[in-house]
């Protein structure tokens, strides 16, 4: 059981290889594959339309097609005898399985070859080798041999629904590293990139490639997910090559239900080729996106799902083959006819041309004329003379020519004629314009002449009435200010104007100055006479003592006597005498200088001075009155 | 197929392009001129037309003032159609003057009358030839110089007619020299109180009402 297994196991991953190696193969496939049978399709129709078209028409409109069942029979095209097809997975099955008891093993592809080989011819054969797990396939027509080879091609996504459950424990097939191996096949290397640059020989029939050189399965790519979790680099090798036509080029319908998408080979659609940046190919998954562990496992449990679902579909019994000469052909197996409402009705028309029309008659041909029915002679000058044919012509030209020649004259001679008369006028109008000038000018001429001999008229008139009106004028003047001078003068003289600056300058300067000296010279004579009187009263006071003691002893009074007696005789002589000399020689030289000039005054002046000094000298003690006096006087002046 | 030179109708007949104008042009030259002797007139037209020469041709039509029964015929017109014809040199060959004058359809022995006032030989001064002309135009000095204004003036027709002063007195002082009746002081005298009352109005130039008027006065 559990060699089984492991060989199953064994087989799955080399299914899966084979259906990788299938998808490939079909991508190249099916374009011929479609082809053809787009042509049987249409050589089918073509025949119907040849045959029957009424009835085709009614066909077409009125056609039921079977729901769901279908038969499913091979076609004319589907040449390739099912053995062929049937031997590979038989040999891979027993290979497997040999792979799979030799697990423990190491380099258990090589052993699997070396033994695999003998064997095949037998399988070759043998269509009835049962597939290793077990299905029943239909072998009694091509179809169930594709079946078995469905089954067996199917394996991958069957087989890991059973295994992990039985054996969970169990590594995974290709873990160990395959290093580059001995027998390398050229054409087949898978870089792993969980290996760094190992380039891994992924074709476990090397051998068989290069001793058979046929049709070698164009395995060129694996998963690497399935044997390595985290994501891997994927790159794909694989060398244009003829297509090898001993494989089937078809696919039943079987194989790949309808509702499965069809894997394409093309790279541009593989999810394992990432397209784009490859920065982000090495990220860290982020801690809030699902575990890529989680996320495979998800898919893993869908894509048992699925293949549970695929296999029991094909463990449902099939229609068998039809005999031969009949085909299969979809039928409604319901209880009701019911029309098939989703197909679009097409109607055909037909258009016919008309045929062709008729060739009208070809004409009958008549030659053509030639040579003269009839002719006229024209003689030279018979139909043109010229001088004759001429003259209208010439009448006209010459009597045009004069006419228009008369007509231009007469005008060019009427412009000339005017413009004659017009410069004439202008020369005369010039003419007349310098003498209207001329005239304008002397008349202005004489127009100011006259202006002027006015102008001066009026001047001189003007003239004389401004001076008979001075003359008038002045005479009043002179009449009206005559006797005003004189009494202007005298109120002026009166004012004190008019003085004469030598009196002023004596009045002024001089008089307070005489007084001053004056004042002085009066001071000293009276202390002179206080001093004289003091000697005298002390000289006669001793000279009474002494007359006291003469009369006690006359004798001795004498010489005091003669001594005091013209002394105090003469005294106020003296006083007179002392005081006169300064006084007179002071006040003499003025009287003198001033009598020659003062004549009018100096009979009062002269009177008031001698007056002053008689009362100066009468009255020695009251100066100060006629100081002031004096003073008064001389302001009253 | 009818030859090109086989004319059958009116039609064909070609009138060259140039022909109606220059017709046209002889035709008013001829009624302007109104020339005794047409076809005389018509050779010296068209010699001149092609030579380039200017053309015998008066600007004015002239009323026939002279009549060629009771005088020369000789006209102010005439006049000024020869000094057109010869003013652009300053001697005139007496021969080609010939031409030119009996081309205008004026009697030879006028001509010859002409030059017998002033006899030269082969050549003769164009102004000279003109004053003479002008004298023979009839009238007195004063008008004769009217005459010689008139042709001699840049001056539009009908205009002042001035002319030059220095011409004006070459042309009265030869024409006085020939008259033996005028002295050659009163000529002196006249031309220069000509000259003050030109100097005084006008540049230089004498015009016909400075002397014409003038003598009218008088």
């Amino acid at each position: 059981m559990q060699t089984c297994c492991a060989g199953r196991r064994q087989e799955a991953s080399g299914a899966g290889q084979v259906a990788v190696l299938g998808d490939t193969r079909e991508a190249l496939v099916r374009p011929w594959h479609w082809t053809v049978r787009v042509e049987a399709w249409r050589q089918r129709r073509e025949k119907q339309l040849r045959t029957a078209p009424k009835e085709r028409g009614l066909g077409e409109q009125r056609r039921y097609w079977p729901h769901k069942a279908r038969l499913q029979s091979g076609t004319a095209d589907h040449c390739r005898p099912p053995q062929t097809c049937a031997a590979m997975p038989a040999v891979f099955t027993r290979r497997r399985i040999y792979n799979g008891g030799a697990v423990g093993r190491s380099q258990g592809p090589e052993v699997a070859l070396s033994t695999g080989h003998p064997r095949k011819p037998d399988n070759r054969n043998s269509p009835e080798v049962p597939p290793p797990d077990g299905t029943l396939g239909c072998c009694a027509t091509a179809g169930g041999a594709g079946a078995g080879l469905a089954a067996a091609w199917s394996k991958p996504s069957v087989a890991p629904t059973s295994c992990p459950g039985n054996l969970p424990s169990r590594p995974p097939p290709f873990s160990p590293p395959l290093l580059a191996s001995r027998n390398p096949c050229p054409w087949h290397y898978l870089h792993l990139s969980g290996f760094h640059d190992a380039l891994v020989p992924t074709c476990f029939e090397a051998r068989r490639h290069r001793k058979r050189s046929g049709p070698n399965p164009d395995v060129a790519s694996r998963l690497t997910d399935r044997t390595s979790p985290a994501m891997a680099t994927y790159t794909y090798t694989s060398r244009p090559r003829a297509l090898p036509c001993q494989r089937r080029r078809y696919r039943d319908n079987l194989l790949q239900p309808a509702e499965e998408p069809v894997h394409h080979g093309n790279i541009m659609y593989d999810r394992r080729v990432i397209r784009g940046n490859t920065y982000a190919l090495q990220t860290v998954p982020l801690p809030g996106q699902p575990d890529p562990v989680e996320i495979q496992r998800k898919q893993q449990a869908k894509r048992r799902a699925l293949a549970k679902k695929r296999a029991q579909e094909q463990l449902r019994p099939r229609t068998p083959e039809p005999v031969e000469g009949r085909k299969h052909v979809d039928v409604q197996t319901e209880l009701y006819l019911e029309e098939i409402a989703d197909r679009i009705i097409e109607v055909d028309t037909e258009c016919q041309t008309d045929a062709f029309l008729d060739r009208p008659p070809t004409p009958l041909f008549i030659p053509a004329k030639t040579g003269k029915d009839v002719a006229t002679q024209i003689l030279e000058g018979e139909l043109f003379d010229f001088d004759l044919e001429v003259k209208p012509m010439l009448e006209v030209l010459v009597g045009k020519t004069i006419e228009q020649s008369l007509l231009e004259v007469m005008e060019e001679e009427e412009l000339a004629d005017l413009r004659a008369s017009q410069y004439a006028h202008e020369e005369l109008r010039n003419i007349e314009l310098a003498e209207v000038q001329r005239l304008e000018e002397q008349e202005r001429r004489h127009r100011e002449e006259k202006e002027r001999r006015k102008q001066q008229q009026w001047q001189t008139i003007h003239k004389h009435k401004e001076t008979s009106q001075k003359i008038a004028a002045r005479a009043f003047a002179q009449r009206y200010l005559a006797d005003l001078l004189p009494s202007v003068f005298d109120s002026l003289r009166d004012g004190g104007y008019f003085y004469d600056p030598i009196e002023r300058d004596i009045e002024m300067g001089f008089f307070p100055w005489l007084m001053n000296e004056v004042d002085k010279a009066m001071e000293y004579s009276m202390v002179g006479r206080t001093v004289l009187d003091m000697l005298i009263h002390e000289v006669v006071e001793k000279r009474l003592s002494l007359y006291e003691r003469k009369e006690d002893k006359p004798s001795s009074l004498k010489p005091e006597d003669r001594l005091g007696g013209p002394g105090g005789m003469r005294d106020p002589l003296v006083g007179n005498g002392f005081q006169g000399p300064g006084a007179s020689q002071s006040q003499r030289p003025l009287p003198d200088r001033d009598f020659p000039q003062r004549t009018p005054y100096d009979g009062r002046y002269m009177e008031k001075v001698l007056s002053k000094e008689r009362r100066l000298m009468e009255e020695e003690d009251e100066q100060p009155e006629i100081r002031n006096a004096f003073g008064r006087e001389e302001l009253s002046q | 197929m009818p030859l090109p030179d086989t004319m059958f109708c009116a039609q064909q007949i070609h009138i060259p392009p140039e022909l109606p104008d220059i017709l046209k042009q002889f035709t008013k030259a001829a009624i302007r001129t109104q020339p005794a002797d047409v076809l005389q007139w018509s050779a010296g037209y068209f010699s001149a037309l092609s030579r380039g020469d200017p053309l015998p041709v008066k600007d004015r039509i002239e009323m026939p003032v002279a009549t060629q029964k009771t005088d020369t015929g000789l006209t102010q017109g005439l006049l000024k159609v020869l000094h057109k014809q010869c003013s652009h040199k300053e001697y005139v060959e007496l021969a080609d003057l010939e031409q030119k004058w009996k081309n205008l359809c004026l009697p030879g022995e006028k001509f010859r009358a002409v030059l017998e006032l002033d006899p030269c030989k082969n050549k003769i001064e164009w102004i000279k030839f003109l004053a003479l002309g002008c004298s023979m135009l009839g009238g007195s000095l004063t008008t004769a110089m009217k005459h010689l204004c008139e042709i001699l003036t840049g001056d539009p027709e009908g205009g002042a007619a001035c002319i030059p002063f220095e011409t004006f007195s070459y042309v009265y002082r030869y024409l006085s020299g020939l008259d033996s009746d005028i002295p050659a002081s009163d000529t002196e005298t006249y031309l220069a109180s000509l000259k003050e009352n030109v100097d005084s109005k006008k540049n230089g130039m004498i015009g016909l009402s400075d002397f014409f008027v003038l003598q009218r006065k008088i």
